[in-house]
Formats: structure tokens, sequence, C-alpha cells
């Protein structure tokens, strides 16, 4: 899932200065899960941010709400009026959600609540782990599925550099050495020899290298829904 | 000038600590009127959000009894 953290209580309430209707947009999908921007923190946020508001000059009235997902526009517009009656959204979903909001309302005003920062998964109770790095060229399957691509601080493909010492990684001792992860499982499984074998270059191109990503397909393609002539409803073919 | 009487919600748990308060007031036992209690299933239902709603309309303290 997308893993996000909440921006500071001071800097929404900046961002937010010059209005005075507010509507938190939580969202119900991956940050609900990570704790971030789901109905309950939207909940709290609103509320903090009224109190706060009142403790200074008290002219913000703040609202809050949460979609099932602000990534997909059939459900932001089950919010579209509290959207176009709000002076700013304070977004708590992924940059993809915030964004979402204008695309589907460019006439509204939004301002991200969180900050979103990796895939990845929860690896114990209140712990966030990322595990993938959106490459586009997965090579899970020649480093035993451990993405070195996210796990190794250089994203190396060729094995584990010199700052690797004891299972970590010379960036942080709280960090383990991606690299020394894949060979002790490959070790364990009896085939590091695979790791001898000899591949194409990776492509980044299907990364962030190649510009922003689009995918298109055209087997899922549908036009727009034109409009129904009454006369010829129900006539089948 | 008055002495300041803090407004105090008190959330408290059906089973212990709302059991009690009742017991008290059985016992004529008097406790300030700017006490408010609310009774909840449990203790366990209390969300931040609740404590934060308190405050908001005007507590000057929460109390969570269970």
């Amino acid at each position: 899932m997308i893993v996000a953290e909440q921006k500071p209580l001071d800097e929404i309430m900046q961002s937010v200065s010059e209005d005075k209707n507010v509507l938190v947009l939580g969202c119900g999908t991956c940050v609900t899960v990570c704790f971030a921007g789901g109905e309950k923190e939207a909940e709290i946020l609103a509320a903090s941010m009224r109190m706060r508001s009142e403790m200074s000059d008290g002219g913000c009235t703040v609202d809050h709400l949460t979609i099932q997902r602000q990534c997909e526009w059939e459900y932001l517009d089950s919010a579209a009026d509290a959207i176009k009656g709000a002076d700013k959204v304070v977004s708590l979903a992924c940059g993809i959600g915030a964004q979402a909001i204008i695309e589907r309302f460019p006439e509204a005003q939004m301002v991200p609540g969180l900050n979103t920062r990796f895939y990845g998964l929860p690896t114990k109770q209140g712990v966030w782990e990322e595990r993938c790095g959106g490459c586009g060229d997965c090579v899970l399957e020649y480093t035993d599925g451990i993405c070195p691509v996210s796990r190794c601080s250089k994203s190396l493909l060729n094995g584990p550099c010199g700052g690797s010492h004891d299972g970590l990684c010379e960036v942080s001792d709280e960090m383990e050495c991606a690299w020394h992860l894949i060979v002790e499982r490959m070790e364990k499984l009896g085939h590091l020899d695979r790791l001898e074998e000899m591949h194409e270059p990776k492509n980044w191109s299907a990364a962030r290298d190649g510009g922003p990503g689009k995918i298109v397909r055209e087997d899922l393609l549908r036009e727009p829904p034109g409009e129904v002539d009454e006369g010829e409803e129900g006539t089948g073919s | 000038m008055s002495e300041f009487k803090p407004g105090i919600v008190a959330f408290c748990c059906h089973h212990c600590a709302y059991g009690a308060a009742d017991l008290a007031g059985a016992m004529r036992l008097a406790y300030p009127d700017s006490i408010r209690v609310v009774r909840l299933p449990c203790t366990g239902k209390l969300d931040v959000a609740h404590v934060l709603s308190a405050f908001e309309h005007g507590a000057d303290g929460v109390m969570v009894a269970g």
C-alpha cells in the first residue's frame, strides 16, 4: 500500500491561514490502513484545527468528510458539494488523491495534509517499511523476492557495496542491507550460484528516468456513453 | 473575582466507574456539579475524537474512569 504521514499541524494551519471555510477530506483506502488520513484522522485533524483557530482569531470553520477513495473520480464525485463549498480542501490522501481533487474540480483550492512516503507494508504494529520502488521493471525474480531497488540505499543491482557491515547499511544502523538479505536467503535456499547468471541491463526508462508513467490498455478503452435517444430505447438488436 | 471551577467531563465505564458513581449517589456522597458524567459501554470505546470533542465544547478537563 501507499504509506503516508500527516504533516505537522502548524504547517497545515499556515496553509489555510487566509481561509474561512475549510474541508478536511479523508481517504478510506491506503492512508486509512496506515493511520494517516482515514475517517478517524480526518475527524481528529478537523477538531484540532477548530481549536487552534478558536485560540487565535476564531474565524475558521472546519468540516470533515471521508470518502472511500480520493484517487478515483467516481468516488470523488460523492464529495462534490462539500469540495465546491469549501474555500480550501485539506486532502488527507496520498499525492495521487490530492491531485485528483483539482483535476476533477479545477476551481477547487487544495492543500496536502499528508506527506506521501513510499509503497510499503506494516512489519509490526505501528511500523511500516518500504518494499517497492515502482520501478516498472521488476527484478524480484533474480533476487529471490527481496527488492534491491527499494531496500538498498543505492538501488544497486550487482551485490552489496563496501558500506555493508554486519548485515546493516552504512546509511543507518537501523537499516538492513538488502544485498546481505538476498545473499543470506539464497544461501539458505541452496542456490547462491544463481547470482552468477548474467542478465540484460535493467530498463530504467520504465521508472522515473523515463518521465511520468502512463499505461494505456486498449482492450479496456471505452468511449463515454452518448445520450440515449428515447425513441430507440429498448428496441434491442 | 469568583473562584475558577473547572468543568470536567468524566467518561465512565458502565461496568465499574459508572456503577461506583451510582453507588456514591445512593450513599448521598456529593461531588461538584461541574463534573459531567458520560457513560460508555466500556472505556475501550473511548476515542481521541471524543476527548477532543469534550475540550472543543468547553471542558477544562477530561477524566477517564474504567
